[in-house]
């Protein structure tokens, strides 16, 4: 009994000593990463590698402890490395805590970075233990370092304000929403390819002090998208495209379309549809396959400016629509078909799931055979209610 | 000198096991020898009915016998025999005395002197007659007693407010009251060769489990000490796992818990000169409930009792969840209260696993110094610790904001567990956790709780399993563990009583129905 104590005891005293708290680091200690821009280096083959580092004391106003001054809530830097790990690595030398990913909201590649291919960095950023899957992705045609360290209006912290942007890009549906995730999946995956959001820098902020000066201050947008092919970037997407890929990517199903009135080319209406359903039918003839795209939606009308009354209006706004949609759609189809010759609509998933044995006939060459399918898309409206609008003869 | 003080001992034993004789001279000479020059113990020399013949001495203790009782014990033996013409001559034995002469209720014939002794050293009036060859013992213990007030240590808003008091026999007597059943049984016991401390053991007799009662005894009977001062003394010598830092013996201030315990088929163990009573078996979860919970409605009960399960998980482990996530897991904070954190902490100089220890043991040493500092000045611990730890630290920069929250709200948490002896083993566990956490992270963290968790699975109190009923699982007693069961669904006793049923079934209340019938 006591023998056995006394080991007890002895493995509890050792037990701590050979952990030698290992893995231990003060959460104080960190540099956390909010945001993390990839472009090429300036030496061929290099990569620079820019982070948005959040500076604890001055991100969070200090009530009691003493704060490490007020200053700016980020720190950027950069480096350069011959490969994502190496610049990674080298930023311990600049870097006076170490670096940590795991809070990463944001990663953000230059279109010339993209355009050279992703095959790296989705290998790096899926690897690594440190690296979350919920990670948002964009591309930018700005220079990656400039869009992270944009301090932006209303977060202390700009990565989580672009965080906040791909949170909610549903509302507007310029964008789809892409993370580390869903990214790796079409990656990886044969029967699709990759689209990835777009950011921008667009001079939209007012200066409080210099209101005259209408837009004087970079923010960062959120809008549009990248197509790309295999691994490498093949496009820009613009943001009536990035609509249409949320139709058949996220299952949009809401969202406001501006139409012309029936009875004039300058007044406008807007409706706002909601519960719009996107359906893929695939079919298969004669080698080739065909594609219905069937779009199913009830839209309100939010705002009208037409003279006429709501009731009137009901099934002109709902062709109006029907025909915004169905460009929306089609515009993006034709991208993706003819433009790019890329299947970022996931439509080569739908066939495949149908017809999983022509699939494996097709699969070789499925970028030709997509970008020679025929795809017909349908788009039918209803359009329930209305805004209760007055004429402009009068109440009638 | 040391001759004299070993051989004292020696005599007084010899004279102790000398038997009453009926020469009066022989008893005071024996008593005389035994009781020495005690200035508590007094003498009354007196005669029987008046008569010079039959001289006789009573003695007590001044202080534990009541001095009207010895007023009537000397009437009696002095007055009432003239009075009713009594013949002194035939008052030759005890049995005659105590029929014909004492009115006292309570009157005992005497053989041996130890008895004697004993009786007066309880506070009995001790009567020798010259001629008589028995002693008499009459009961006339009555001392100065607290009286009943509320329990210091165990509060409740609904519900009696009566506690224990450091008499044994009012406190029997307080639960007597409450189960006024004849099965009740109360079986006294004596333990401390030298405090000769009452102990009585209660029981229902058709509630308890066979044998454990005679278990109960077996312990005790065990017990070979000088001195019983508390029941803790008890507690220690009869637990089932003395080397665990659970308790698994249940100790309580209040009444109505024993007379609960008791109805569930449990021993209860008073102990004189205190007001904590002992209960046993003892299941861990008890510590977590009390008995505002079957007082007030089932909803606020129930509620309040998940309140209480979540403190105790809290002052179990929330510093070393903290220290962990803070020292090695930031990936598992989310992303705003990790900032928090890290600003918080931008200038507090110490590791988190530190930082905790010194507060830890700041809010403990501030509960220790205001438990023993003499209350006028109980007000400055108060002040000084909160301004000391709430605010100057902080300014300071000494510690963050966080962990002051952090131990606050553990240290509240802790004193919401009703039972103090068991908080008090939380708050013991809470470090070595705290250190494994604060080493090894989620690791020492889940390994630490699980050897806690195991050790408690593996224990028993008086048979028991230790965390009956959630393991053993009784289903039926689940009614009445996490969530207290609205009382009319409570109609069985727990799985170890022996009498299941406890009232009707189909008890819920309801409008009378239409046609007039219930």
């Amino acid at each position: 009994m006591k023998r056995i104590g006394y080991c007890i005891l002895l493995i509890v005293l050792v037990v701590p000593m050979l952990t030698s708290c290992m893995g231990l680091r003060q959460i104080n200690e960190l540099a956390m990463v909010a945001a993390v821009g990839l472009d090429l280096g300036e030496k061929p083959g290099t990569v620079r590698l820019s982070a948005q580092i959040i500076r604890p004391a001055d991100a969070r106003g200090q009530t009691g402890a003493p704060s490490g001054g007020t200053g700016e809530p980020i720190y950027s830097i950069t480096t350069e490395g011959s490969s994502i790990f190496d610049a990674i690595r080298n930023m311990g030398q600049i870097s006076s805590r170490r670096v940590y990913w795991a809070h990463n909201f944001l990663i953000v590649m230059s279109e010339q970075y993209a355009r050279k291919g992703i095959d790296d960095m989705v290998d790096f950023f899926t690897r690594n233990h440190e690296l979350r899957m919920n990670t948002w992705v964009a591309v930018s045609a700005d220079k990656p370092e400039e869009v992270i360290s944009t301090v932006t209006g209303l977060e202390v912290v700009p990565g989580e304000a672009v965080d906040r942007l791909f949170r909610d890009h549903r509302i507007p549906g310029r964008a789809p929403g892409t993370n580390m995730m869903s990214l790796e999946e079409s990656h990886l995956s044969s029967s699709t390819q990759s689209v990835i959001a777009r950011v921008s820098l667009q001079p939209r902020g007012v200066s409080n002090k210099k209101p005259g000066e209408h837009g004087s201050i970079q923010q960062v947008e959120l809008k549009g998208a990248a197509a790309f092919k295999e691994s490498k970037m093949v496009g820009w997407l613009t943001a009536d495209d990035a609509r249409g890929v949320l139709f058949f990517l996220e299952r949009l199903d809401k969202g406001i379309e501006v139409v012309t009135c029936p009875d004039s080319s300058t007044d406008m209406m807007t409706l706002e549809f909601n519960s719009a359903k996107l359906k893929v039918t695939p079919s298969y003839t004669q080698g080739s396959p065909k594609f219905k795209v069937r779009l199913t939606t009830s839209a309100d009308i939010v705002e009208n400016g037409c003279s006429q009354t709501t009731e009137q209006l009901r099934k002109d706004a709902g062709e109006g629509l029907d025909q915004e949609l169905t460009k929306t759609l089609e515009g993006v189809i034709d991208k993706a078909q003819h433009k790019y010759q890329s299947d970022f609509l996931k439509l080569g998933d739908v066939f495949r799931n149908k017809y999983p044995t022509e699939w494996k006939k097709l699969k070789g060459n499925w970028d030709d055979a997509f970008s020679e399918a025929e795809i017909t898309v349908v788009v039918e409206t209803t359009v329930k209610s209305g805004v209760v609008k007055a004429t402009r003869e009068g109440i009638k | 000198m040391p001759d004299v003080s070993e051989e004292k001992p020696d005599t007084i034993q010899e004279e102790l096991k000398k038997s009453v004789q009926p020469k009066l001279s022989d008893n005071v000479a024996v008593m005389e020898a035994i009781m020495g020059q005690s200035v508590d113990v007094l003498k009354r020399d007196f005669m029987l009915c008046g008569s010079t013949d039959h001289p006789g001495a009573i003695y007590f203790l001044d202080g534990m016998a009541d001095a009207t009782i010895v007023d009537v014990v000397l009437k009696s033996l002095i007055t009432y025999g003239s009075e009713r013409k009594l013949d002194p001559e035939r008052l030759t034995t005890a049995d005659i005395i105590r029929t014909e002469l004492m009115i006292n209720a309570s009157v005992k014939p005497v053989e041996h002197i130890k008895d004697a002794i004993s009786a007066m050293i309880s506070g009995d009036t001790l009567v020798f007659i010259d001629g008589v060859e028995q002693g008499m013992i009459v009961s006339s213990r009555g001392w100065k007693d607290r009286g009943v007030e509320e329990p210091a240590s165990e509060n409740n808003v609904r519900g009696p407010r009566d506690g224990f008091t450091e008499t044994i026999r009012t406190n029997t007597a307080n639960v007597r009251r409450r189960i006024r059943d004849p099965h009740l049984r109360i079986e006294p016991m004596v333990i401390g060769t030298r405090t000769m401390t009452d102990i009585n053991i209660a029981y229902i007799q058709d509630l308890v489990k066979p044998g454990l009662v005679d278990e109960v005894k077996k312990r005790l009977d065990g017990i070979k000490i000088d001195a019983i001062l508390e029941s803790g003394y008890i507690e220690e010598l009869i637990e089932d796992s003395p080397l665990s830092p659970f308790n698994t013996v249940q100790s309580t201030e209040r009444p109505d818990k024993a007379a609960s315990a008791l109805l569930e088929g449990r021993v209860v163990i008073f102990i004189d000169n205190t007001p904590v009573v002992l209960i046993v078996p003892t299941f861990f979860w008890q510590f977590i409930q009390a008995p505002d919970d079957y007082y007030n409605r089932y909803w606020v009960g129930s509620f309040f009792r998940i309140v209480r399960y979540f403190a105790f998980l809290i002052s179990l482990l929330l510093p070393s969840i903290y220290v962990m996530l803070v020292s090695f897991h930031h990936e598992m904070i989310p992303t705003q209260l990790a900032l928090t954190i890290a600003s918080g902490r931008e200038v507090v100089p110490f590791p988190v696993l530190l930082e905790a220890l010194i507060m830890e043991l700041a809010f403990e040493l501030m509960r220790e110094a205001g438990l023993r500092m003499p209350k006028p000045i109980g007000q400055a611990v108060s002040i000084v610790g909160s301004l000391i730890i709430g605010q100057a630290a902080v300014q300071a920069g000494l510690v963050s904001p966080f962990m002051v929250i952090v131990v606050a709200i553990t240290g509240i948490s802790s004193f919401a567990i009703p039972s103090y002896s068991s908080s008090l083993a939380l708050r013991m566990f809470r470090f070595p956790i705290l250190l494994a956490s604060g080493t090894m992270g989620l690791l020492g963290f889940a390994a630490t709780f699980f050897a806690l968790l195991l050790h408690a699975l593996s224990i028993r109190s008086f048979g028991e399993p230790y965390l009956t009923p959630l393991s053993p699982y009784r289903p039926s007693d689940q009614r009445d563990m996490m969530l207290r069961a609205p009382m009319w669904m409570l109609n069985s006793r727990p799985g170890f009583a022996q009498d299941q049923d406890r009232m009707g079934h189909d008890q819920m209340p309801a409008p009378p129905k239409k046609d007039g019938s219930q």
